[in-house]
Parts: C-alpha cells; structure tokens; sequence
C-alpha cells in the first residue's frame, strides 16, 4: 500500500518536473545565482573572519623602553607589567636582539655598519593580552608609566577588518534577501503551471478521497528538487573557484592570507545551502498550492 | 444515510438562497432522483453532501455524521464512501480506460494487487472489459461515462452521486446508464441522480424529490417527473 503511494508520488514528481522542464530550469537557475551569490559571500566572509581572528591573537602592545631610565625605574617597569592581570606573556626584547632581527629581515643591507656602537634600536616589552579587545586601554595605560618611551599596538588594522567584515556582511543579507524572494516567486510559478496543467487530475483525486497530503507531496517534492539541485551546482562551482583561489595564492606567494582548507570551507557551506535550497523550493510549491486544494 | 433537516445554503455573491429549509431523509440501499430546473439548487445539494461546500443553516447527515463539522483531514474518508458522476465524465484524457479507473484506487492507498484484481472486475461491470487499454479519447460518451462508473464504483462506495450522468448522452445511451445505475443499486448501493431526464424519471418509478428554487415541493416514492411538476 505505502509502496505503491510512493511509486504513484515520485512518478508524479519526475513527470511534473519533465512536462515544465524549461520552466524548472529557469528556477533552479534562480536558485543557483541566489546560492552562489550567497555562498560566494559567505566565502569572503568565513575567510575574513579567519584572518581577523589570526590577527587579533597576534596583535601585541611594544612597549620601548626609555634608555635613559635608571636601572631602579626599569625594575619597577619590569615589576608592574609583569604583575598585571591582564597581560597574558610578555617577551624582554633587547636593542641587540632587535638589531638582529633587522639584519635579518634586511637581508645584507646593513653589511659594513658596526651596529653594537651605533644601535639606534631601544630595547622592548613584546605584550600580549588576555583580552584582545583591551589592546587599546593598556596601551594607554602602560605609555603613563615611568620608564616607558613609547607604545606601540596594531588595534588600527583590525578595526579596519572588522568593518570591512561587516561592510560585506550587511551587502551580501541584503543582496540575498532580494534573491531568495525572487526564487520563491520563481519556483512558486512554476509549480503553478504544473498545479495548473494538473488541475483535473487534482479534482478528481479530491473526489475519490485522496488526503491532501497526498496531492501535495509531488509538488513538494518538485520544489524540494529544484531546490537541491539548486544548491548542489553552486556548492561545486564555489569548490573548484577556491581552489583556484587557493592555487593562485599559492603561486603568487600570498601566504600570510591564511585562507582556510578547501573541504572544511564546502562542508560548512554546504550545511546552509542545502537546507536554504531546499526550504525555498518547499517553500515555492507551498504557495502555489493552497487555492487548488479547497474542492 | 443521508439526512436533512431545514437545511439551508446561500453563496455568498448570491442574495437569494440556494437551498431553503430542506428536509427529508434517504435510507440505505434507496435510489432517489432529485428533479428540477436549472437553479432548483441540485448540484448545491450534492455537493453539501460530499462536503465541497458547507450547509449556511440546519444539518446535514451523511452516513450519520453532521457533514458541517467533520473536520478537514477526514473529508477525503467521507469521499471515499461516496462515488461521484459527472455529466462532464471528468477523465484524465492521457490516459487508458484501465489508468483512469486504477487511478482512484491508487490516490487512496490500495495495494498494487488489488488494484489488478479490481479494475477488470468493474470494467467488466459496465461492459467495458475489452475496451482497458484504450484511450478514453477514443471512446464514445456513452463509453466514457461507463469509465466514470467504473471509477466510481472501484472503491466500493455506499454511496452513488450522479450529477446530470445523462446530461451529455443520446436517449439510448442515457437509458444504458440509468440502467447500469440500477443494477449498482440492485447490489445494495445508494444511489442519488440530479437529472433534468424527464423521460428516465418517468420510466424507472422511482423515488423523486422536486427542487424548485432551491425549495424541496415534493417527495413521492415511484414518482414521476411529470406528476410533481
């Protein structure tokens, strides 16, 4: 009895969907551009997270120290911000050490400079704090100590990424809002057209006692596949532009855009633009259906 | 099996009432012609009894049940126990004799066995046995309406509605039907028929209830059209 209900669905289903293929296409295309445009921001978006989020764990107040500071003051400096609650580490960098670390990102262009008499570098504090968000407030806090000749924090960069972030996030909701509604007026028509071209069918089914259950799961189903398909096709077309993306980074020497693994980027799209697809299309046919099925 | 007291129904673009203070009662097994011109309120009748549309006023019992507040989700039982006629045949034109009868059986769930085992048995029943494969645009009025029956009858109704079954039909062909209507109701079958056929109410004697402006003015068992009139 269920079996031969869902052979009678399902050949429904696929019957509907060839008798409007043109109409069907149309829709999943819709679907298609609206999830792509949707995955595609969600691709920026993930990775711009991801390199907001490195950058803040790597941002760190430089705190130089005054070389004119007596030895006692240095102590005490030393002393405070070792304490503070709210340092996390902290890293005694001397003049030398910076020295060294020039050379070397200089390559040999300091080659012939006796650099131990004339080292203009004063030595530092590397800080890192418990509370990314606190970087600025303890940067200020730290320059009013005694011993300190200046601070330094890279706050600047990640505001600016954060407002990028959700420059990009309030476009894309918005651009994706007008899209979904377009596809579910889309998908909507055209299991009116098929709804419509079943229109005796239906009557008869409500007068021989179909449930309305049963008249309605083809359609459903129809939009339910649509939709699928609508989401599938942009998951793989936003799989091989990473990966070209990844691939150009790669060759371009862009490393320091840590963007995230190809798989785990598809998967986690994947868990919102199947379920999307899928209810828009459910969605669509559910429109269409209502006034059909008062006999 | 189906019971009407004072009932009343008016559409809501119409002013005037369709049906105005109906009662009367038909039994089990009964075959009752319901007589009028058009506008006598008929098909309102029919269809309050299937429940397409909802009665304004009284009550309406069918197989015991106030048809007014059967909840939505157990309509299509009630239907199941009702099967409709139509004067348009309303087929599914794509498809054969045999598919448009295993149809009706199929919408509510009958296995695949029974539904071979059933449709040439009530393909054999209205004669049209041979005919299986054929595609109901092939057939003649006559023929399509015998496919009507067919599915009318598949799912073993109580119950019969025919709503004008001749309407579209030669003298000859409509008596075949009437007559294949009578023998369903020979089987124990109620069978209700809104017709405008003078002559078949004439010549089966059978109960008749006269509509006239959507009132019932008379009710005679073995009735003819001719004498309510």
């Amino acid at each position: 009895m269920f079996i031969n209900g869902l052979i009678y669905i399902l050949g429904e289903t696929f019957k509907g969907l060839y008798r409007n293929r043109w109409m069907c296409i149309t829709s999943t295309g819709v679907v298609v551009v609206t999830l792509l445009m949707l995955g595609l921001f969600m691709l920026v978006n993930l990775n711009l997270n991801h390199i907001t989020e490195t950058v803040k764990e790597e941002v760190e107040i430089v705190v130089y120290i005054d070389e004119e500071a007596d030895r006692e003051t240095r102590e005490e400096l030393r002393r405070k911000l070792t304490e503070h609650r709210e340092v996390a580490s902290m890293e005694y960098v001397s003049s030398e050490e910076h020295m060294e670390r020039l050379k070397r990102q200089l390559g040999g262009m300091l080659e012939g400079y006796d650099t131990a008499l004339d080292n203009p570098l004063l030595s530092t504090y590397e800080i890192t704090t418990v509370e990314p968000e606190t970087v600025v407030r303890l940067a200020n806090e730290f320059e009013q100590y005694a011993g300190v000749s200046d601070v330094f924090y890279g706050q600047g960069y990640v505001e600016d990424l954060f407002t990028v972030t959700r420059v990009i996030q309030i476009i894309g909701l918005a651009l994706m809002a007008g899209l979904s509604v377009t596809a579910v007026f889309l998908i909507s028509h055209t299991i009116k057209l098929t709804v419509m071209m079943r229109k005796r069918e239906i009557t008869i089914m409500k007068y021989v006692g179909a449930t309305n259950w049963f008249i309605r799961w083809p359609f459903i189903l129809e939009g339910l596949f649509m939709g699928f398909i609508g989401a599938a096709i942009p998951l793989l077309m936003i799989y091989y532009i990473y990966e070209l993306a990844i691939e150009w980074v790669i060759a371009n020497d862009l490393m320091f855009l840590s963007l995230l693994p190809a798989e785990w980027i598809i998967t986690e799209l994947a868990k919102y633009l199947v379920p999307l697809g899928t209810a828009l299309g459910i969605l669509g046919s559910s429109f269409s259906l209502g006034r059909f099925l008062r006999v | 099996m189906v019971e009407a007291q004072n009932l009343s129904m008016k559409y809501e673009k119409d002013k005037s009432l369709a049906l105005e203070n109906l009662t009367f009662s038909i039994d089990r097994g009964e075959f009752v012609f319901f007589v009028g011109s058009s506008g006598a309120g008929k098909s309102t009748l029919m269809k309050l009894i299937i429940r397409e549309e909802k009665p304004n006023g009284g009550v309406l019992k069918v197989f015991g049940r106030d048809v007014a507040r059967l909840p939505k989700h157990r309509l299509p039982f009630l239907r199941r126990n009702i099967g409709m006629v139509f004067q348009d045949f309303r087929l599914m034109e794509d498809r054969s004799v045999y598919e448009n009868v295993a149809f009706a059986m199929t919408v509510i769930g009958s296995s695949r066995r029974e539904i071979r085992r059933r449709v040439p048995h009530v393909l054999g029943l209205v004669g049209l046995k041979d005919k299986a494969r054929a595609k109901v645009t092939d057939l003649s009025g006559g023929e399509q309406q015998r496919v009507g029956l067919a599915r009318a009858i598949a799912n073993r109704p109580a119950m019969i509605i025919a709503d004008e079954p001749t309407g579209n039909l030669d003298p000859g062909t409509a008596l075949d039907i009437m007559n294949l209507l009578r023998s369903i109701n020979l089987r124990g079958t109620t069978v209700l028929v809104a017709t405008h056929n003078r002559d078949i109410v004439d010549q089966f004697k059978k109960r008749v209830l006269y509509l006239d402006g959507g009132r019932l003015v008379g009710d005679e068992q073995k009735g003819i059209y001719t004498h309510v009139h």
